[in-house]
C-alpha cells in the first residue's frame, strides 16, 4: 500500500537531490537540470497532497508551476548561451571575472 | 472583514485593479508601439517607449494613491488584498519605478544601448512587483515573484556584449531559481498541512493547533529562505555584490530599491497575517482566531536575529574593503536590508512603520546614488573605481554634491531621511527589548559611516589622478535627482508626514486581517 508519506518522503529525497546536485555539481546544464529536479519533487508532493485531500486544488497549482518553470527556463537558458558566447565555458567555478 | 466576492462589475474592476490593469496594457503597448515605431531609429524609438513607460507609471501611482489608498478589502475570491499597507508600497515601488525609467533614458543614451525591449521588460518587472505585494495567497505570490524575477534577469543581462552583465545575470537566474525553489516546497508543505495556500485561511487552520508542529516550522523556515534569497539577506547574499556589479548601473538601482521592497513587503505579509499575531500596542493581538500564532512568532524570531545581525555585519564588513563604488554600493545595500530586518523583528507598530518609512527613503537615496554613479561613469565602467573619483568634488561640484548628500543619507547622519528612518527601526527594536542586537547595529552603522564618508573624502579632498568624462546628464535626468536630493532633506526635516503615513499604513494590516 502506497500512502501520503510515501509520496511525500520520495519528492523530499528528490528535492534534497536537486540541492544537494545543484550545491556540488559544477557544469551550468546540471545546475539547471537540478533546479528542474527540485521544482518537479514540489509538483510531485502538490499532486500527492491534493489526491490525499480529495480536492483538484493541489493539480491546478502544479499546472502554473509548469508554466512558470517553463518560462524560467526558456530565459535561462537564453542567458546561458549569451554567456557562453564570451566565456566558452560551461563549468561554473570557472566562470568568475566578478569576485571581491 | 474579507469580502470573497465572486463577481464584480466592471466599475468595481477598475477601483480594485486599476493600478495593475494600467501597468498591463501599458506593457502590451509598448511591445506593440516598438513594432509601430519601427521606422523610427532606435534612439527615438526607445526615448518615446521611455516616456510611454513614465506616463504610464505616474497613471499607475495616481490610481494607487487617490484609488487604492481608500479601499480595505480582500478580492478576487481571497488573492489580492487591497489595503492601505499594500497601497504604500505598491506607491514606493512605483515611484521607484518612474524614478528609474527617467535615469533609464539618459543611461540608454549615454551608452549607446537604446532599444525597445528594455522598458517591455521594465514595465512587466513592475507589473510582477506590484501584483506580488498585493496578493495574499502563496501561489500568487510565487507566480508573481517569478514574473518580476524574470524580468529582472533579462535587464541584468541587459548590456550583451558586455561579459560581465552576462556572468552577474546568469548567476542571479542560477541562484535566483534555486531560492524559488525553497520558496516553492514551503509552499507545498503548507498546502498539505493546511489545505489551503490563502494566507488568511492558512493563519486560521495554523491556530488550530497546528503551529507547534515541526514540519509547520520546516516550511516556514523553507518560505523564509526563498524569500531571503530575493531580499539579499546573509547568508544568502551571494549573488548580490556580482549581479549588481554586472548589471548597467540603473538596473541594480532597480533591483536594489524595487525588487528589494517588493520582497520586503511580502516577507511583513507572510510574517504578520499567517504567521505571526498583528499586536496592537496594548500587547493584544488583532482577532482571537490569531492568539495563538505569538506561540508561533518565538520560533522564528530568534532567526532573525541572527540573520539581521549578519547582514547588518557582513554587508558593512566586506564594503570597506571594495575599491569599487558600485560594488561597494551592492554591500552597503545588503547592510540596509539588515536595518529593516530590526523593523520586523520588532514586530510593533512603531517596527512596521519604521520599515515602510525605510524602504520609502532608501530607495529615494539609492536610486539617487546610482543615477549619481553612471552618470559619473560616462559608459557603463568607465569610472566607478575610488582613484577615479579622487578630485572630482572641484571639477564636477553639482554631480559631486548629490553623490555626497545621498551618501550621507545613506550612512544615516542628520539632517537626511536616512537618519530618521535608522532612527525609527533602532527605536522599535530598543522597545521590544533588543538592546544588544540594536547597539550592535549602531557599531555595524559606524563602520558604514566610514566607508560612505571615504567616497565623499576621495572626491573632495583629494588630487585627481584620472582623467574622468562624465556622459552628458539631461535635463529630466538631473530634474529627477534633484527632486529625490529635497525630498530626502525634506524627509529628513520634517519626517511626520511620511511618518504618519506609513503608521496609518501599516495599522490597516491589522484592520483588513
Amino acid at each position: 500500500m502506497v500512502t501520503l508519506t510515501h509520496y511525500i518522503v520520495l519528492s523530499t529525497i528528490l528535492f534534497g537531490l536537486g540541492a544537494i546536485g545543484f550545491a556540488v555539481r559544477r557544469n551550468a546544464i546540471i545546475l539547471f537540470m537540478s533546479i528542474e529536479l527540485m521544482l518537479n519533487a514540489v509538483n510531485l508532493s502538490l499532486v500527492a497532497f491534493s489526491r490525499y485531500r480529495a480536492e483538484l486544488n493541489g493539480q491546478v497549482m502544479v499546472l502554473f508551476i509548469y508554466a512558470v518553470a517553463a518560462a524560467e527556463v526558456a530565459v535561462g537558458l537564453a542567458l546561458l548561451i549569451s554567456l557562453f558566447r564570451h566565456v566558452r565555458e560551461v563549468d561554473v567555478t570557472r566562470i568568475n571575472i566578478l569576485k571581491g | 472583514m474579507s469580502d470573497y466576492g465572486y463577481t464584480f462589475s466592471m466599475d468595481q474592476l477598475w477601483q480594485i485593479a486599476g493600478g495593475q490593469i494600467i501597468l498591463l496594457i501599458a506593457g502590451l503597448l509598448l511591445i506593440g508601439l516598438d513594432l509601430a515605431w519601427m521606422g523610427l531609429d532606435s534612439e527615438r524609438r526607445t526615448s518615446r517607449l521611455g516616456w510611454v513607460t513614465v506616463t504610464a507609471l505616474f497613471a499607475a501611482l495616481g490610481h494607487v494613491v487617490y484609488r487604492e489608498w481608500q479601499l480595505h478589502e480582500v478580492v478576487f475570491m481571497g488573492v489580492f488584498s487591497m489595503e492601505k499597507f499594500t497601497a504604500f508600497l505598491t506607491a514606493t515601488v512605483l515611484m521607484a519605478g518612474i524614478i528609474a525609467s527617467v535615469l533609464s533614458l539618459n543611461y540608454l543614451h549615454n551608452n549607446g544601448r537604446a532599444r525597445g525591449e528594455y522598458y517591455i521588460l521594465l514595465i512587466f518587472a513592475l507589473y510582477g512587483t506590484v501584483a506580488m505585494l498585493q496578493s495574499v495567497d502563496l501561489l500568487m505570490m510565487f507566480i508573481c515573484l517569478e514574473i518580476m524575477s524574470i524580468g529582472v534577469y533579462v535587464l541584468a543581462a541587459y548590456l550583451k556584449d558586455d561579459c560581465r552583465s552576462q556572468e552577474g545575470a546568469f548567476k542571479y537566474f542560477l541562484l535566483g531559481s534555486f531560492g524559488s525553489a525553497f520558496f516553492l516546497f514551503g509552499l507545498a508543505l503548507l498546502y498539505g498541512l493546511t489545505g489551503t495556500v490563502n494566507l488568511t485561511d492558512m493563519a486560521v487552520e495554523l491556530s488550530r493547533g497546528l503551529f507547534t508542529r515541526p514540519e509547520v516550522l520546516v516550511s516556514l523556515a523553507l518560505l523564509m529562505a526563498g524569500l531571503f534569497f530575493k531580499m539579499a539577506m546573509v547568508p544568502f547574499h551571494m549573488w548580490t555584490p556580482d549581479v549588481y556589479e554586472g548589471s548597467p548601473a540603473v538596473v541594480t538601482g532597480f533591483m536594489a530599491t524595487v525588487v528589494k521592497a517588493g520582497a520586503f513587503g511580502v516577507f511583513v505579509k507572510v510574517l504578520t497575517v499567517a504567521f505571526g499575531p498583528i499586536l496592537y500596542e496594548s500587547g493584544q493581538p488583532a482577532f482571537a482566531s490569531t492568539f495563538h500564532l505569538a506561540a508561533l512568532a518565538a520560533y522564528w524570531k530568534p532567526v532573525i536575529w541572527w540573520i539581521s545581525l549578519l547582514t547588518m555585519f557582513i554587508g558593512n564588513l566586506v564594503a570597506v574593503s571594495q575599491t569599487n563604488v558600485k560594488r561597494m554600493l551592492a554591500y552597503s545595500s545588503i547592510a540596509h536590508a539588515g536595518y529593516m530586518a530590526l523593523g520586523i523583528l520588532a514586530g510593533n507598530d512603531e517596527g512596521r512603520m519604521g520599515v515602510l518609512f525605510y524602504l520609502f527613503t532608501y530607495s529615494l537615496m539609492n536610486l539617487g546614488a546610482f543615477g549619481v554613479l553612471f552618470l559619473i561613469d560616462g559608459k557603463e565602467r568607465g569610472a566607478q573605481t575610488l582613484e577615479d573619483y579622487q578630485g572630482l568634488g572641484y571639477r564636477f561640484p553639482g554631480l559631486s554634491f548629490l553623490m555626497s548628500l545621498f551618501l550621507v543619507a545613506m550612512a544615516g547622519l542628520p539632517p537626511t531621511g536616512g537618519f530618521i528612518a535608522k532612527f525609527y527601526v533602532f527605536s522599535a527594536a530598543i522597545k521590544e527589548g533588543y538592546l544588544l542586537l540594536a547597539a550592535l547595529g549602531i557599531l555595524t552603522s559606524a563602520i558604514g559611516a566610514y566607508y560612505y564618508l571615504r567616497v565623499i573624502y576621495m572626491l573632495y579632498m583629494k588630487d585627481p589622478v584620472r582623467e574622468v568624462e562624465p556622459g552628458p546628464a539631461a535635463f529630466p535626468a538631473l530634474a529627477v535627482l534633484i527632486a529625490a536630493a529635497i525630498a530626502i532633506i525634506y524627509l529628513g526635516v520634517l519626517p511626520e508626514d511620511l511618518a504618519v503615513l506609513a503608521d496609518t499604513a501599516q495599522r490597516s494590516l491589522a484592520l483588513v486581517f
